[in-house]
Order: C-alpha cells, then structure tokens, then sequence
C-alpha cells in the first residue's frame, strides 16, 4: 500500500511538473537546491527506515525544512555574493552517499545472510539423507 | 489494531505527498533546463559572461579604431572636395574676368552714344580713319568697352576702310552707315575728351556731318560674336 501511494505520487508528479508552465531561469537554482535537500531527506528516511528509527514526523520535517532552508540559505548567499549553495549541495550529497552507503551496506549483508542460510539449509538437507 | 491501521493510512498519505512534490518539483526543473538555451545572455554564468564581455569591448574598440579612421579619411577628402570647389570657383573667377576682357560677355554700364551721321554735301565722308581715332580717343578717356554698329571692339580688332572708302569694315565685317559709337566708362572723361576743342567728333563737325554724343546711365555692349583662334602663338 505504501508502495502504491508513491508509485502513485511519482506518477501524478511527474504529470503534474511536465505540464505546469515554465519558471523564470533566475529561479532555477533554488528549485534545484530544494530538490536535492529533498532527495538526502528521501535517502535519509530509508536510511532510518532499515536502523529502525524510522519517524514520520523527523522525516516529513526534514524534507519539507531542509528544502525550505536551502532555498532561504542560496537566497542569502546571493545577496552576500557567497556561493552557500555549493556548501549545501556538498553537505547534502555526502549525506545522500552516505545514506546509500547504509542501504548498500544492509542490503549486501542481508543477501550474504540469506546465502549462507540456504547453504547451511541445503548442508543439514544432505546430512538428513 | 484501529489506531496502527490510521497510522499506516497517514504514512502513505504522507508518503505519496513527498513523493508527488518532490517528483513535481524535479521534472519542473527538467523541463527548465531543457528549455534554456545555454548561450542566452541572461542564463550564462558570470565568468562566462566576464569573457563575453572581454570579447565584446575587444571588439569594440576595433570598430571604433576602424571608425575613427574611416572619419578621418573621410574629413579628408572633404577637405580635399573643399579645396578642389574653391579652385575651381577661382578659376571660374579668373575665366570670368578673362572674358570679361577679352570680350566675350554681353556688356552693360553708363557710358556714352555716340551717332555719326554723314551728309552728303559734306567736304569729306566718314572714313575708317575718323572711326580709328574717336575709338582710339575713347581707349585713352578709360573706355572699358567700345562697340561700333553693334560690333565689338576687342584687341585684335581691325577698322578699315575698302574699295577706295566706300566701305568700311570693322572686325572684317561690313558695316553701313550711320555709324553708332558706344562706349562704357566714366561719362564725363568720355564725353570731355569726344567733344574737345580739335578733337575728332570737332573735326567731323567742321566737316558738316551731323553728330550727337549723349550720356546714358545703361549702355548695352554685346559681346565679340566670333571665334578667338590663335594659329601661330605658340
């Protein structure tokens, strides 16, 4: 069910953002900014999800604020002439790897597991015969 | 069970909210970036615009240097047009003045009539002589034009008599009789020095021929009617 409601969101987003009419070139950047902060939130979240410490209202939170803050924080480095954009997309991009590494890490252990298990099944299998 | 079973549904609400934003939000961008021309003005970066920049006042100043040049040049020529036009008005000047003394303009100004009528009882006709003299007279009172019978008389001109005085020739043209003198020049010296005690219109007079010398404020010149050749000036 879970499943469904993104496949379905997904879907309808991606609709949606086809269609919606073109925004200025100058807004660009922030949008782009938003998105990446949302993707580390959505990598996070799964992150959370497999160390058991999945909550709905953290993740929600983060993705929603951390867009918002890193809208706000590439507005203000506009009007310093600093490029905090760049510091937020490299502390968002080494959480994103980060978190992949996790995914990654539990996914390989939990394939390695299950391969020994069968192993170790077939094993007690031949000794039963 | 009730509550786990609500919380699930606001999960996946949620959840596919994210989803749908996210997702919105990351084709929107897409769809910008793939409309943006790159080499826009507006969308490049500031470095790249810097060397566009650099580009363009190069460029510039060549223009400008080609520009510059090109306004030089051309004030020349203007200058070099100038100058030809007032060459060429002097020169105009001088021919003007050239003809206006060789004869070869229509002539007018104050000046004096001078009509020679000859009587036929008189001792003596009108002769070339007589005409040579009055014109000669005149030439010395400052005469700037003289014409007799209408014929111009330039600085080749000759005025002879043919066929035994009977006809009388002026710029080897015939003319008939009465004569008519015109000059144009200061009157007074004109008519003083015509009607002078011995002069020649006196003589003609003595002789009997019927002679008037009058003042007008507009005489009227007309020019030498025919070629200026020179042959054998060299």
């Amino acid at each position: 069910m879970v499943m469904i409601s993104i496949l379905i969101g997904c879907l309808l987003g991606a609709i949606i953002g086809i269609n919606v009419p073109t925004i200025s070139y100058t807004y660009s950047s922030y949008l782009a900014i938003a998105v990446i902060a949302a993707l580390d939130s959505v990598f996070g979240g799964i992150a959370s999800v497999i160390n058991k410490k999945f909550d709905i209202k953290i993740f929600i939170s983060g993705f929603f604020g951390n867009a918002i803050l890193a809208i706000l924080l590439t507005i203000l480095g506009q009007k310093l002439n600093v490029d905090i954009y760049l510091a937020a997309i490299v502390v968002f991009v080494w959480r994103m790897f980060t978190n992949l590494g996790i995914i990654r890490r539990y996914y390989v252990e939990k394939w390695t597991e299950n391969f020994k298990k069968s192993k170790q099944q077939e094993k007690i299998k031949e000794e039963k015969t | 069970m009730e509550a786990k079973k609500q919380n699930k549904i606001t999960l996946t609400i949620i959840l596919g909210m994210a989803c749908l934003v996210l997702v919105t939000v990351m084709f929107m961008q897409f769809k910008i970036v793939n409309q943006t021309d790159i080499n826009e003005l507006e969308v490049m970066r500031e470095d790249e615009l810097r060397t566009e920049l650099a580009s363009w006042k190069a460029k510039y100043t060549e223009a400008d240097a080609q520009y510059q040049e090109r306004q030089q040049k051309l004030e020349e020529y203007n200058q070099n047009e100038e100058s030809q036009e007032q060459t060429e008005q002097l020169v105009q000047n001088e021919l003007k003045q050239v003809d206006l003394i060789l004869g070869k303009t229509d002539v007018e100004g104050e000046g004096i009539v001078i009509k020679l009528q000859e009587v036929s009882t008189a001792e003596a006709g009108i002769t070339a002589d007589n005409l040579n003299m009055i014109v000669n007279t005149l030439k010395e009172a400052g005469a700037e034009a003289i014409s007799i019978n209408e014929e111009r008389i330039i600085n080749m001109t000759d005025i002879v008599s043919v066929n035994e005085g009977t006809i009388t020739r002026v710029n080897q043209q015939r003319i008939l009789k009465p004569y008519t003198i015109k000059a144009i020049g200061n009157q007074n010296y004109l008519e003083g020095a015509i009607l002078a005690n011995g002069g020649e219109v006196d003589n003609l007079e003595k002789l009997g021929h019927q002679i008037s010398v009058e003042k007008y404020n507009k005489v009227e010149i007309p020019k030498y009617n025919k070629e200026i050749s020179s042959k054998y000036i060299k």
